[in-house]
């Protein structure tokens, strides 16, 4: 089903709320260590697509093909959510989701939830094999928090940082469990022009570190541009085209769904 | 100055906490400060404290709701005079069997929790606690109906027979065990996943935390704290009646860790004494707030909520803040 160097090939996904269809008939190939951007605008049906994938909606059409960490093809629709993380995706939110009452490296910590080995009782007793394997993930949560240069804040509550912060801390989280593709809905929103270019090379690093694939939505263009291997556009649900930045900018199709909104930018 | 400072690990400071409750009793022996009834107000107190603390796990980190405390601690009470009395059984298999049993109940409530919340899941435990009340009353020959249950002071290992003074020790290091336990479970990748859980379901689901698991632990440990305080709490005050386990007594546990302090540990014994111990010890001889602690109770959680959200464990923090201040401002005046 998967070609050799193919991660994840969406295939006819469909799905529609009441008479709408947010998604429609969709079919694009992710393949190995690619940053792949999915563009369009407002309303495209963007988030929808990536909660199709990580099955927080249940599509009801189409395949989502998938080269899990074991190197196995599996369906991902055949998944329940919380299984989705050990086949090695891994996701933001747009509207951060994070845990206000902790701290910051606890939130990240919390990526790493499927790696422990130690059960319950283990923990409750502090035996040693639990105290090491939790001070092993402190160790690498902190290692992501340098590297994402926030290493400072790591015992701070997340309730009360700035908007930006938390966009770092939900992608801190993501680089825990090792995964085969991460799955960015806008990373760049909230933060300014010097923290959007950090984002582009950090978002680089990760696909070299931990060769991973990454997907993103993004509605800051120039990181799109910047960042991505391959784009692909979408308007009301439906595909519009792909390939490579060049390619997607001189796209009739595309220029015509962000006409408007290309004239009020300018 | 550059003296070395010993590392103060928490369960030190657990340790330390037991030892101060420990010595309760010897005020009680060596001066007049504390009387013996004030012995076994305290000593009810903590019992209290461990089933809070089972709450809290399931409301404070877990973000579930339960108004069933109550009902599971009066079943493992009953059970465990039953087991003792009636049929005879060692104290230590008649503990295990009275955790055991109510939290196989528990976690079947655990499974009601996946389908309804908030609300409604207060509704569905008051209903089970009520109807475990109700069996209380009915059920004669293991409870003795209206009359009441009566129970011994444990013999630990079959031959040490305890006393109330003893027995008050045993309640101090099971709650000390109890806040050791919990506050390592809560500061590990349990108590991660259970805070997930309360604080964004999207995140928890998509870090791989499986609700369902996640949840049916939180019921069985809050079962399980539940459980032996109901056992503690038979062989220490030596009698169980079906009205103690009622609506009001969920409430009260409630209400201890709104006020102690949601997800404190330390928090949880604070609101147990506050609900329990100081009602019962200095309010109770005033004769107009005898009949008052209901609505001192009401009246504190609805102040805690509005200016002391986190509880008021948290006053000894922001006092140290202050102090620190003071003390920093006098620093720089002297200089
Ligand atoms: N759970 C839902 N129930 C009903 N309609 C939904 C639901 N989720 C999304 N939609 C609808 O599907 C369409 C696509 O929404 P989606 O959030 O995927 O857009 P998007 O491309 O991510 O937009 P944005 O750039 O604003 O984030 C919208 O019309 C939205 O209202
Ligand atoms: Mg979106």
């Amino acid at each position: 089903m998967l070609q050799n160097n193919e991660l994840l090939k969406i295939e006819n996904l469909s799905i529609a709320f009441g008479g709408l269809k947010a998604v429609d008939q969709l079919n694009f190939i992710i393949h190995e260590k690619e940053i792949f951007g999915l563009i369009g605008p407002n309303g495209a049906g963007k988030t929808t697509v990536f909660n199709c994938i990580t099955q927080f909606y249940k599509p009801n059409h189409g395949n989502l093909y998938f080269k899990n960490i074991k190197d196995e093809v599996i369906n991902l629709v055949d998944l329940q959510v919380h299984q989705v993380i050990r086949q090695g995706i891994v996701r933001t939110f747009q509207n951060v989701e994070l845990i206000r009452e902790l701290s910051i490296i606890d939130n990240v910590l919390i990526g790493a939830h499927i790696d422990f080995k130690t059960g319950l009782i283990s923990q409750a007793l502090r035996l040693p094999k639990a105290v090491k394997e939790e001070a092993i993930y402190r160790e690498k949560a902190e290692g992501i928090l340098k590297k994402l240069g926030i290493y400072e804040r790591k015992d701070m509550l997340v309730f009360g940082q700035p908007y930006g912060i938390l966009k770092k801390v939900e992608l801190a989280r993501t680089f825990m469990s090792d995964p085969k593709l991460i799955i960015l809905d806008e990373p760049a929103a909230g933060l300014n022009d010097v923290e959007t270019l950090q984002l582009a090379r950090t978002i680089r690093q990760i696909r070299d570190e931990f060769n991973c694939s990454v997907l993103l939505v993004e509605h800051d263009m120039r990181l799109v541009m910047d960042v991505c291997d391959t784009i692909c556009a979408i308007n009301f649900g439906k595909f519009l085209a792909i390939g490579n930045a060049k390619d997607i900018q001189k796209n009739p199709l595309v220029q015509e769904a962000y006409l408007g909104k290309e004239d009020e930018d300018e | 100055m550059n003296i070395k400072k010993l590392t103060f690990k928490p369960w030190m400071g657990f340790i330390l906490f037991g030892v101060l409750l420990g010595l309760i009793p010897s005020l009680a022996q060596y001066t007049n400060l504390v009387k013996t009834s004030t012995i076994v107000t305290i000593g009810g107190t903590l019992i209290f404290a461990i089933a809070a603390l089972g709450l809290n796990i399931l409301l404070g980190y877990s973000g579930l709701i339960s108004l069933g405390t109550a009902g599971f601690m009066g079943m493992a009470a009953y059970l465990s005079a039953y087991m003792t009395v009636d049929l005879g059984l060692p104290f230590e298999v008649s503990l295990l069997v009275a955790i055991l049993l109510p939290t196989i109940l528990g976690v079947l409530v655990g499974l009601i929790s996946l389908k309804i919340e908030g609300m409604y899941l207060a509704i569905a435990t008051l209903a089970v606690s009520e109807i475990l009340r109700k069996t209380f009353e009915e059920f004669e020959f293991i409870t003795n109906g209206f009359s009441g249950k009566s129970a011994r002071f444990p013999q630990l290992f079959g031959f040490l027979q305890l006393d109330r003074a003893s027995m008050y020790y045993l309640i101090v290091i099971m709650l000390v065990i109890a806040m050791l336990l919990t506050y390592n479970m809560m500061n590990g990748q349990v108590g991660r996943a259970f805070n997930a859980m309360r604080g964004s379901e999207s995140a928890a689901s998509a870090m791989g935390v499986y609700s369902l698991k996640y949840r049916l632990i939180a019921f069985a440990l809050a079962t399980i704290l539940a459980s032996l305080a109901g056992v503690m709490y038979v062989h220490f005050i030596r009698f169980a009646y079906p009205s103690t386990w009622n609506l009001k007594l969920s409430l009260d546990f409630l209400a201890m860790i709104v006020i102690g302090g949601l997800r404190s540990i330390y928090g949880t014994v604070l609101g147990a004494f506050i609900v329990f111990a100081i009602p019962d010890l200095f309010l109770k001889q005033i004769p107009f707030f005898n009949q008052l602690s209901y609505v001192l109770n009401g009246v504190l959680i609805i102040v805690v909520i509005m200016f002391y959200p986190n509880g008021l464990i948290n006053i000894g923090y922001d006092l140290k803040k202050i102090w620190l201040k003071i003390r920093k401002g006098v620093e720089n005046v002297t200089k």
